[in-house]
């Protein structure tokens, strides 16, 4: 189908060449990053700021107000460090954006780095990610080879290295405090704020971390500027933002929509609908990490400020669908067991809250299910939520508590039925 | 008022607390205790237990109250009026409890367990826990001392940030992840660190214990006693509990001033001295053999002898202050000789005026809180983690807060991580200390020690150990070095009362308060409290005691909680000196190596049975009490010199120890350094020697008498004896690592296995004082340095060598 804007982050997806330095700068690459050297530190985090450009990893903190809260009187070196550790269930948007444009992210970066007075920025990559990592390597030596990165940055005089780091598969070095231990080469466990990063980050030294979607929006606002950036998108969430929908639709893939477009618009007109044509039962906005909504929320809008209103967030604007034929306690099984195996072990909550609620989900599930295994359940959410030391353990406490929410019937089926309803026999016996 | 007051509200009421006081310890000022597992005092915050959390008006989220900070006007609501914290706190102690496996009854810390107590203060009384725990192989031993058990820990990191914060040696980490985490060492590694014991104390659960207490005791059958160790000067504050008598655990006690709250592996266990079965608590007399007697029988036929022979005395360092005091008094006023000394060998190289000076001039002397604070801090010929272990956590705490550590010892020392280090042949640390108070320019070692030092602002500190003591201008230059920079000096000897013994006298030329014997105006101050001084020439040190024994110049020689055969640097001198002397008269707790040697055996009470005091490095006086009472008929040491006076028809001048207290601290008390003549006049350029020195000090834990019993740490931290060589020597040698070599002094020879390594200076050879398979004092000849020559054991042709014919013959018939 066409669409109805303009593309941005994903216009020239078609053109294979875009992997390759010429490709990227025959489409106008890196002039962004000369601009960049003819502007003032201030002037682009100026620029940056009034884009209104909101982080892309799940929190949509402004980038621009993060880039200026680095302290640049510390007499330490300052950071950016691009945080590519893409590692929300259901996410996979910064690997193609990356797959198939790595240079912009390069720009990006450099671009981010002039802004802060950095020499060296980092670029933390999944350890999963070996494909992405190898295309970065390429694109990064190109870079290098062609000026825009290194000793002299485009002849300017400055310098911007790049050192691509890859992780050892943990789900949390993508907290951005877990990622600076394990880029430091510690264990990736978050670190305690204040200090934030901003002040107090990589190698104890003022830090920007920003996401890959987040750094690739960059370079076209320092060319088209940020008043061309807030024509698409919400006031307060403008821009594009790249979402990755997956589960049970007949289209699944990664696509770019205007902050704000309602999830029905990407679940029937990007996604081509239910799978099968079934009906919607619940679907997660923001990976699995953010509450579950239901078929109620189709017309919600995908930003920052709808989504909270609905009751959940937009996270990493991750979407699996979910149909009529799916347990919501089996769903909640598999979430919450990938939170307890990711669980850092760091805090008592987290690392003892969510293996326990692995086992009772499990049992649930099995048919082993027992009438005050409901109330543990819902103690759990109440107990994972804002209670652990980093945000992991509220993922955890989101799944428990949005499928209770939305499906408590459900839950009580289990019990009763001993099993899943969606699996056993009496199917016809679940309530309406 | 302290320093930036902030006030705020905690459960209503208002407390005022200095700026940067976290929310727990402003609780603990208004006696609210918040629960906790993972916040220490000591170590840095964690937040990783998540137990105290607290409300605080206008956040949200429940806050742990460890990690934050208070703030002006702050409101906060503990557990005691909160319902949301006391809900939290509950949650959470149901989440510690899960995968516990609540094996209390047979659980070493049953009864004095942290998550015991708070489980039954502020945790749920059910739990709603239906599955299977997680299991882990347990106990696991980490090392000889400590065992895990990972199924009773929660997890709170305190062992492993006391590892990383504390001692500096990261021996454990916390390994893989989620429900699976669980601290770990490294495959092979041993938890090798002589502060290992620490890890245990601050388990708040079970999962670290100590081997050597394991199943030993419960808490409730122990009697406690608030003690100060012996072991070395550091005075570290210890609980010791008994247990129907007998000696079975040795705790750390909290003081802010000396040990903080930790203590070292050989303080925490090595315990067992008292009650080794070498411990004799009746007076022996030789008879056919050595016969019981008692007291009333021995110390008339004692003071006999001592009327009307020739009298020297020769001391350990681990008697009380008033042990000493009573010793000096008795051999100046009863017995008349000033032949007496604690030290084991100091030519006159300390000078009297340092040691004096080190006893007496408070204002420039050195505490721990100095250490703590010091922007710069000097070390000259000290290894402070195997001397005085609870100095070095001291220097290694200053250095993480930004202290300068410069060392210069012959020996690499384990403050290398956070000191710069000059490695110094032993003898040449003049050199570096002529150049350090030359101020020379440049950006050597001695040139930024120098500027450092200057520009500390007269908070710098100069800690000289006591090998420093034996170069007759070493120790007097390095106080040199603090006068002129302006800072503070510190003497550290070693022994736990090396300093209380210096204090009293004990000392062939030195007076009670670091007064001079032969300074008419300081010795008529002690006269005016004893009576007349009898003999007021300076006395034999214990060198010259030794060999004016073997010289048969000495009639009786009492040897006091010393065992000169292993401790004195020169084996052979004290052999022939025990051999020759008349009447020799061993007080002590056990007879040891000295038994046929002893005319006498006087059953003097060990620490743990004594009132008294110790003084430590810094010179600070500590009292301790008994723990236990003495056992048989033994007796303190001050008890046995009173006794001796009165059997010689005198009179000490004190029947109660507060008695003998009051008099001593009269004499004691701070006084103004005297004068010092300045005898440094330039050392000139370092004149290398062509032979080896071979230096050696002991290593913390060794075949000390203080440590019998204590396999487990001897299994733990002890190593057999050994060499070590820089590797450009053993290259000229054709030496290689690991080959036996054979020393030779002076004095004696000794075969060891050979170290090649680049932590020891050049043109030197280190050998441990007293490690399994040698005593280096069979090699010295009444100094800690020895000229030496070494060579490999040639197969072919040493003494163990199997001749050829017997290799082709066989065995004899």
């Amino acid at each position: 189908m066409s669409l109805w804007f303009e593309p941005r982050l994903t216009r020239d997806w078609d053109d294979p060449s875009m992997i390759g330095l010429d490709g990227y700068v025959a489409k106008g690459g890196y002039e962004a990053l000369s601009k960049a050297l003819a502007m003032t530190d201030a002037d682009i985090v100026d620029v940056v700021k009034s884009s209104g450009l909101r982080g892309r990893g799940g929190a949509g903190f402004p980038a621009g107000m993060k880039w200026g809260f680095v302290p640049r009187d510390t007499g330490k070196p300052t950071y950016v460090v691009a945080n590519f550790d893409e590692s929300e269930p259901g996410t996979c948007n910064n690997r193609e954006l990356v797959e198939r444009d790595p240079h912009r992210l390069l720009e990006g970066m450099a671009i981010a780095a002039l802004a802060i007075g950095c020499e060296t920025a980092y670029l933390y990559v999944r350890g999963e990610y070996l494909w992405q990592s190898m295309v970065l390597e390429r694109a990064i030596a190109q870079a290098y080879a062609a000026g825009h990165l290194g000793p002299d940055v485009q002849g300017s005089g400055k310098r911007v290295d790049v050192v691509l780091h890859r992780g050892a598969g943990a789900y949390i070095c993508g907290e951005e405090t877990a990622l600076l231990n394990s880029l430091e080469g510690f264990r990736g466990q978050p670190r305690l704020r204040p200090p934030f990063p901003a002040v107090e980050g990589l190698f104890a030294s003022p830090t920007v971390i920003n996401n890959v979607e987040t750094l690739m929006n960059v370079p076209d606002i320092l060319v088209r500027g940020a008043e061309w950036f807030r024509e698409l998108g919400t006031e307060k969430s403008p821009g594009t933002k790249m979402v990755t929908v997956s589960g049970k639709v007949e289209r699944p893939g990664n696509f770019e929509v205007p902050l704000g477009t309602s999830f029905r618009i990407v679940l029937e007109e990007l996604a081509g609908g239910v799978l099968g044509g079934r009906a919607l039962k619940a679907w997660t906005p923001g990976g699995s990490s953010t509450p579950m909504l239901t078929a109620e929320h189709l017309d919600v809008g995908l930003d920052y400020e709808s989504l909270a209103e609905a009751g959940s967030m937009l996270g990493t604007a991750a979407i699996m669908v979910m149909d009529d034929t799916d347990c919501v306690v089996d769903c909640a099984t598999r979430m919450v067991r990938f939170y307890a195996h990711e669980s850092c072990g760091k805090c008592t909550p987290c690392r003892e809250g969510s293996w326990w609620a692995t086992r009772v989900l499990e049992r649930l599930e099995d048919g082993q299910g027992q009438a005050p295994d409901l109330p543990i359940m819902r103690d759990l959410g109440t107990n994972l939520m804002f209670r652990a030391f980093c945000a992991l353990a509220d993922g955890t406490a989101s799944v428990i508590n949005s499928s209770l929410q939305h499906f408590p019937d459900e839950y009580e089926a289990h019990v009763r039925l001993g099993g899943c309803p969606l699996k056993v026999e009496h199917l016809e016996e679940v309530p309406a | 008022m302290p320093v930036d007051p902030i006030t705020l509200t905690i459960d209503d009421k208002e407390v005022t607390v200095p700026k940067g006081t976290l929310i727990i310890r402003a609780a603990e000022q208004l006696g609210i205790e918040i629960p906790r597992f993972c916040d220490h005092p000591y170590l840095a915050p964690a937040g990783a237990c998540r137990q105290c959390y607290v409300q605080v008006e206008g956040q949200g989220k429940l806050q742990t109250s460890c990690t934050v900070a208070v703030a002006p006007g702050m409101v906060v609501r503990t557990q005691n009026t909160s319902d949301a914290a006391r809900q939290a706190q509950v949650a959470n102690l149901e989440f510690l409890l899960l995968n516990h496996p609540l094996d209390c009854p047979i659980c070493d810390r049953g009864g004095e367990c942290p998550l015991q107590d708070q489980a039954l203060a502020f945790g749920p009384g059910e739990s709603r826990f239906i599955d299977a725990k997680r299991v882990f192989p347990k106990p696991v031993p980490l090392s000889p001392l400590v065992g895990l058990d990972r199924e009773r820990c929660v997890l709170c990191a305190r062992c492993t940030r006391f590892c990383d914060e504390i001692s500096g040696d990261r021996f454990l980490e916390l390994f893989a992840r989620s429900a699976g985490e669980r601290v770990s060492i490294a495959a092979g590694e041993d938890f090798r660190s002589p502060f290992s014991g620490n890890t245990i104390q601050i388990c708040p659960v079970g999962a670290l214990t100590a081997t050597p207490y394991r199943f030993v005791a419960r808490p409730f059958d122990l009697t406690s006693g608030d003690s100060v160790c012996q072991h070395c000067s550091a005075g570290c504050n210890v609980r010791v509990d008994v247990r129907r008598g007998e000696v079975v655990r040795v705790l750390a006690r909290e003081n802010p001033d000396v040990n903080d709250a930790w203590i070292c592996d050989k303080g925490r266990f090595a315990y067992r001295h008292a009650d080794a079965p070498g411990r004799i608590t009746t007076p022996l007399i030789r008879d056919r053999g050595l016969e019981p007697a008692s007291f009333g029988e021995i110390l008339p036929w004692l003071a006999e002898r001592c009327r009307s022979g020739r009298v020297a005395f020769l001391t350990g360092g681990r008697l009380m202050d008033e042990d000493y005091y009573a010793l000096s008094k008795l051999a100046r006023t009863v017995v008349g000789t000033n032949d007496l000394d604690h030290r084991r060998a100091f030519h006159g190289g300390l000078a009297e005026v340092v040691a004096a000076a080190a006893v007496t001039d408070r204002e420039r002397s050195v505490t721990y809180r100095d250490v703590e604070h010091a922007p710069v801090i000097l070390l000259v010929g000290l290894d402070a983690e195997q001397e005085v272990p609870i100095l070095h956590l001291r220097i290694r705490k200053a250095a993480a807060r930004g202290a300068k550590v410069f060392v210069v010892h012959p020996r690499r020392t384990r403050l290398h991580d956070v000191a710069e280090h000059l490695p110094t042949r032993p003898g040449h640390e003049v050199f570096v200390l002529d150049r350090i108070r030359e101020g020379v320019d440049g950006e050597s070692f001695e040139a930024r020690a120098a500027a450092a030092l200057r520009g500390a602002g007269g908070s710098g500190v100069v800690l000289v150990g006591e090998r420093l003591a034996e170069h007759p201008l070493a120790a007097d230059l390095a106080l040199a070095v603090a006068s002129k920079t302006g800072s503070r000096f510190g003497y550290v000897t070693r022994r736990a009362n090396d300093r209380g013994a210096l204090g009293a006298g004990v000392h062939p030329s030195l007076l009670p308060g670091g007064r001079r014997l032969g300074v008419a105006g300081e010795r008529a101050e002690v006269e005016a409290v004893w009576g007349s001084i009898m003999a007021s020439e300076d006395g034999r040190d214990a060198q010259e005691i030794l060999q004016a024994c073997a010289d048969r110049l000495v009639d009786v020689l009492f040897v006091i909680g010393a065992d000169p055969l292993r401790d004195h640097p020169d084996a052979a001198l004290t052999r022939r000196a025990l051999a020759n002397v008349g009447t020799l008269v061993v007080q002590s707790i056990e007879l040891g190596d000295l038994e046929p040697f002893a005319s006498v055996f006087l059953p003097a009470a060990p620490a743990a049975e004594k009132d008294g005091h110790v003084t430590d490095w810094e010179g600070r006086s500590q009292r301790i009490r008994p723990v236990r009472d003495a056992l048989g008929i033994s007796r303190p040491d001050w008890e046995i010199f009173a006794g001796l006076a009165a059997a010689m028809g005198s009179d000490l001048g004190f029947e109660t120890l507060e008695e003998l207290h009051e008099e001593m601290a009269s004499l004691l008390a701070p006084r103004a350094m005297p004068e010092r003549p300045n005898v440094w006049a330039g050392a000139g350029p370092p004149q290398w020697l062509d032979d080896l020195t071979l230096f050696t000090y002991p290593l913390l834990v060794d075949e000390g008498r203080l440590s019998d019993g204590a396999e487990e740490l001897k299994a733990a931290l002890e190593d057999p004896a050994f060499a070590e060589m820089h590797p450009v020597d053993a290259e000229k040698r054709g030496l290689a690592d690991g080959v036996d070599v054979r020393l030779t002094t002076a004095a004696g020879d000794a075969t060891v296995p050979l170290r090649v390594t680049e932590h020891v200076a050049a043109g030197s050879v280190f050998v441990p004082f007293n490690q399994p398979g040698l005593a280096a004092n069979s090699l010295l000849s009444g100094r800690s340095t020895a000229s030496v020559t070494v060579a490999a054991v040639d197969e072919g042709s040493g003494p163990e060598a199997v001749p050829d014919a017997a290799l082709a013959t066989g065995p004899a018939a």
